[in-house]
C-alpha cells in the first residue's frame, strides 16, 4: 500500500553485498546531525561540552529514551501507542500514591508498573480481539487515561511528596548515582538492551517484526502474530509506566498529564531512528540516537539563552531535515 | 498493508455516501444499516440530554453547540479530504496532527495584523496565506516521501514554537467589528458561525462527493497504482489535500479567535484531538466505512454536544474526556467487528 510514498518502505530488492555510498550517507543521516548539534553548540557555549552538563543531558533524556523504547517495541509490531504518555502518568500516579500511604518503595515500584500496564492490556484486548486500528484505539485511551488520572487526582490536583517522608530507597530511583551515573541513566540503558535483545535477537522479536511488516503473511505461516503484538502492547506500556515511576521519584510527586509531553518526541525519536536501520525498521540503537538529538537539542538552546519557546520549531526542523535528507537519498538511489 | 485489506473491492460507485443504495443491485455483504450506527448514536444522544435536562434544546444552546462545533468540523472537513487522499492507514496513509496548530497560527496572525494596523479584510488574507503556506510545506514533503504522520508531527512542533514565540504566551485580544460579526452576528436572522459553517459544509461536500476532484481523490487514497494506471497524478492530489487542510485549519482558527474574542496561544494543541476525533470517527456515518464530509460534521456535531450536554447536567469536566473515549470506543468497536463479519 502507498508504495508511492513509502521511499525507505523494507522491500527486499536484491543488493550487492557492499552498500553503496548514498546508502551508507543516508544510514549514517542522524548520527551526523548529532555530531552537528554536537560541534555547533561546543562552539557557542563553553559548558556544552563539560562532562558534568552531558552527564545532565543524558540524566534528563532517560524518561525520554524509557518511553522511545516502548515505543520502538509498538512501532516494530506495526502499529503506534499515543497512549503511551497516559501510562506513564498513570505508573507515576499510582507510585506517588503508595509512597504518600507509606508503602515500601517495592510495593510502590510495583504497584506503579502494574497500574501503567492495564493501560497496555485494554490496548492488546483493543487492538487484538477488536481490531480496531491502533491509531484510533491508543487515542481512546489518552482520552480516557487523561481523564482517570484527574478523576483520581480530584481535578487535576499535583501530589506532593515532602521529601523528608520519602524512603531512601525510593528517591534513589530518579535522583541516585552508580558510580558516577545517575540512576535513571542506568535504567534506560538496561532497558534499551533488554529491548534489543527482544526485538533483534529473539525469536519473539522476529515474529513480531514480521507481524508488523506482512500481517497476513506471518498468520498463514502458522505464527501466533496476535499474541506477540498483543504482548508488544503490554510490554511498551510496563516500560512506559516504569519511566513514570522514576518521573515521580525524580520530582518527589505527580502532576497531572506530565506524561503527554513524551509521546510526540518519542514518536519522532523512533522515526528518526529508523532512518539508521537498512530496511528503514525502527531500532533501539537508531531510537536512542533520536533521543539524544532532542535532549542535545534542548540542553545547548538552554545554555545559549533561547526561550524554552523556541524548542518546538527546534524539534520540528531537526525531524523534517532528517526524513527529508533521508528520503531525497533513497530516490537517488532509486532512480541511479 | 492493512488497508489493502480493508479497501473493499473497487467499485465503479462514486459517492460513498450511504444514499447509493436504491436503485442499485445490492454488493455483496454491506447491510444499509451499518451506514446508520453513527446517525443512532447521535439521535441516542440528543434525545437522552433533552430528556436529561430541557435546556438542551433551547436555541441558544443549540447556537452554542453549533459554533463550538464548527471550529472541530471545518478543519475536520481538511483532515477529511487528507485521510480520503492519503489512505486511511494511519501509519502510512494520510493523517495531518498540524491542524490543530495551523488553526491557532492563523487567529494569531489575524490578531497581530490588525494590532499592527492592516486592514482586517488584508489580515485575514494573510492569516489563510500563511496557513495555506505551511500546508504546502507538509504537502512537499509527504510527496518527496517523508511519512505523513511525521511530516505533520514536525510541522506541529514547528508551527506551535512559533505561535508561542511569536505572542511570548500572551493572548492577543481581538477588538474588531468583522471578528465581532463572526462572533454575534447574523445573515437573514441566522447566526453567522452557522452559515460559515453551512457555507463551508456545503462547498466542501459537493467539492469531495460530487467533483471530479474529489472522486479522483478516493481513487487516489484507495488505491493508488490503480490510480496511476488510470491516469492520475497520485502526487498532485496528495499534496493539495494537505494545502486544503491548512486553508480550512485557517478559516476555523478564525472563527475561534473570534468564538474567544481574542487570539490564544497554545488553544491548537487542545483542539487538535477533537479534530482528528471529528475526522477519524466520520467512518461510522458511511454504510462503506469510509472517510466523509457529512460524517466529519455530524462527528464533529456530536462531540461539541457531548461536552455541551456534559456541562448542562452538571457533570464534572474531568468525566467528559473519559465519556467521549468509552463512546468513542464503543461506536469503533461496534463498526471494527461489523466489517469484519462483512468481509468474511
Amino acid at each position: 500500500m502507498s508504495d508511492t510514498r513509502t521511499a525507505a518502505a523494507p522491500v527486499a530488492v536484491p543488493r550487492s553485498p557492499r552498500p553503496s555510498a548514498t546508502e551508507l550517507a543516508s544510514r549514517l543521516l542522524a548520527p551526523l546531525v548529532l555530531g552537528v548539534i554536537l560541534l555547533v553548540f561546543s562552539l557557542m557555549s563553553k559548558n556544552f561540552l563539560q562532562a558534568d552538563n552531558l552527564l545532565q543531558v543524558l540524566n534528563q533524556s532517560a524518561i525520554l529514551a524509557l518511553a522511545a523504547a516502548a515505543m520502538t517495541i509498538v512501532v516494530r509490531a506495526g502499529g503506534i501507542d499515543l497512549s503511551i504518555g497516559v501510562s506513564l502518568d498513570l505508573g507515576a500516579l499510582a507510585a506517588a500514591a503508595l509512597i504518600a500511604d507509606g508503602y515500601v518503595p517495592g510495593v510502590a515500584v510495583v504497584g506503579g508498573v502494574l497500574f501503567g500496564l492495564t493501560a497496555g492490556l485494554v490496548n492488546a484486548f483493543l487492538i487484538v480481539v477488536l481490531r480496531i486500528r491502533a491509531f484510533l484505539a491508543t487515542l481512546s485511551i489518552w482520552f480516557i487515561g487523561t481523564s482517570l488520572q484527574q478523576v483520581l487526582t480530584g481535578g487535576g490536583a499535583p501530589i506532593y511528596l515532602p521529601k523528608s517522608t520519602v524512603p531512601d530507597g525510593f528517591a534513589v530511583l530518579g535522583n541516585g548515582t552508580v558510580g558516577g551515573l545517575p540512576v535513571p541513566v542506568l535504567f534506560a540503558v538496561v532497558v534499551a538492551l533488554v529491548a534489543w535483545i527482544a526485538l533483534d535477537r529473539s525469536r519473539w522479536g522476529r515474529v513480531l517484526t514480521a507481524a508488523g511488516e506482512q500481517p497476513s503473511a506471518t498468520r498463514i505461516a502458522g505464527r501466533l502474530t496476535g499474541l506477540s503484538v498483543a504482548g508488544a502492547y503490554v510490554l511498551a506500556s510496563a516500560l512506559a509506566a516504569l519511566a513514570g515511576v522514576i518521573l515521580a521519584s525524580r520530582t518527589y510527586g505527580f502532576i497531572p498529564a506530565s506524561g503527554q509531553l513524551y509521546v510526540l518526541d518519542a514518536i519522532g525519536a523512533v522515526f528518526i531512528g529508523a532512518t539508521l536501520s537498512k530496511l528503514g525498521r525502527p531500532n533501539l540503537l537508531g531510537t536512542m540516537v533520536g533521543v539524544l538529538i532532542f535532549a542535545l537539542l534542548a540542553n545547548g538552546m538552554n545554555l545559549i539563552g533561547l526561550s524554552f519557546y523556541w524548542q518546538g520549531l527546534a524539534r520540528g526542523l531537526a525531524l523534517l531535515l532528517v526524513l527529508l535528507t533521508s528520503v531525497l537519498l533513497a530516490r537517488h538511489r532509486a532512480t541511479r | 498493508m492493512s488497508t489493502a485489506l480493508e479497501t473493499s473491492p473497487p467499485t465503479p460507485t462514486t459517492t460513498p455516501s450511504p444514499t447509493s443504495a436504491p436503485g442499485r443491485p445490492r454488493r455483496r455483504g454491506t447491510p444499509a444499516w451499518v451506514g446508520a450506527i453513527g446517525y443512532l448514536v447521535v439521535l441516542a444522544e440528543v434525545v437522552l440530554f433533552s430528556l436529561a435536562t430541557d435546556r438542551f434544546l433551547a436555541p441558544e444552546n443549540l447556537f452554542n453547540i453549533v459554533s463550538q462545533g464548527a471550529v472541530y468540523a471545518i478543519a475536520g472537513f481538511g483532515l477529511a479530504v487528507v485521510i480520503i487522499t492519503g489512505g486511511d492507514d494511519v501509519i502510512k496513509g494520510g493523517i495531518d496532527l498540524s491542524t490543530g496548530v495551523l488553526a491557532g497560527l492563523s487567529g494569531i496572525v489575524a490578531a497581530v495584523a490588525i494590532q499592527a494596523g492592516l486592514p482586517t479584510p488584508a489580515a485575514v488574507l494573510l492569516a489563510l496565506v500563511v496557513s495555506a503556506l505551511f500546508g504546502l510545506v507538509n504537502g512537499t514533503a509527504v510527496v518527496l516521501g517523508v511519512r505523513p504522520l511525521l511530516t505533520t508531527l514536525a510541522t506541529m512542533g514547528i508551527v506551535g514554537s512559533v505561535t508561542f514565540v511569536a505572542t511570548d504566551n500572551v493572548k492577543i485580544p481581538l477588538n474588531d467589528p468583522f471578528f465581532d460579526w463572526l462572533r454575534g452576528g447574523d445573515v437573514l436572522g441566522v447566526p453567522t458561525p452557522v452559515v460559515v459553517l453551512l457555507g463551508v459544509y456545503l462547498v466542501m461536500s459537493a467539492l469531495v462527493g460530487g467533483s471530479t476532484w474529489g472522486l479522483r481523490s478516493y481513487a487516489v487514497g484507495q488505491n493508488p497504482v490503480a490510480a496511476t494506471v488510470a491516469g492520475i497524478r497520485p502526487t498532485r492530489y496528495i499534496a493539495g489535500s494537505y494545502v486544503v487542510s491548512a486553508l480550512l485549519a485557517g478559516i476555523a482558527g478564525l472563527l475561534l479567535a473570534s468564538r474567544l474574542s481574542a487570539a490564544v496561544p497554545g488553544i491548537g494543541g487542545q483542539i487538535l484531538l477533537d479534530i482528528v476525533l471529528a475526522g477519524f470517527m466520520s467512518v461510522v456515518f458511511s454504510r462503506r466505512l469510509v472517510v466523509s464530509i457529512t460524517g466529519t460534521l455530524m462527528s464533529a456535531l456530536f462531540v461539541a454536544a457531548l461536552a455541551n450536554g456534559f456541562t448542562l447536567l452538571g457533570v464534572e469536566s474531568q468525566w467528559v474526556g473519559a465519556v467521549k473515549g468509552l463512546l468513542i470506543l464503543l461506536v469503533l468497536a461496534v463498526a471494527a467487528i461489523r466489517e469484519r463479519t462483512v468481509r468474511r
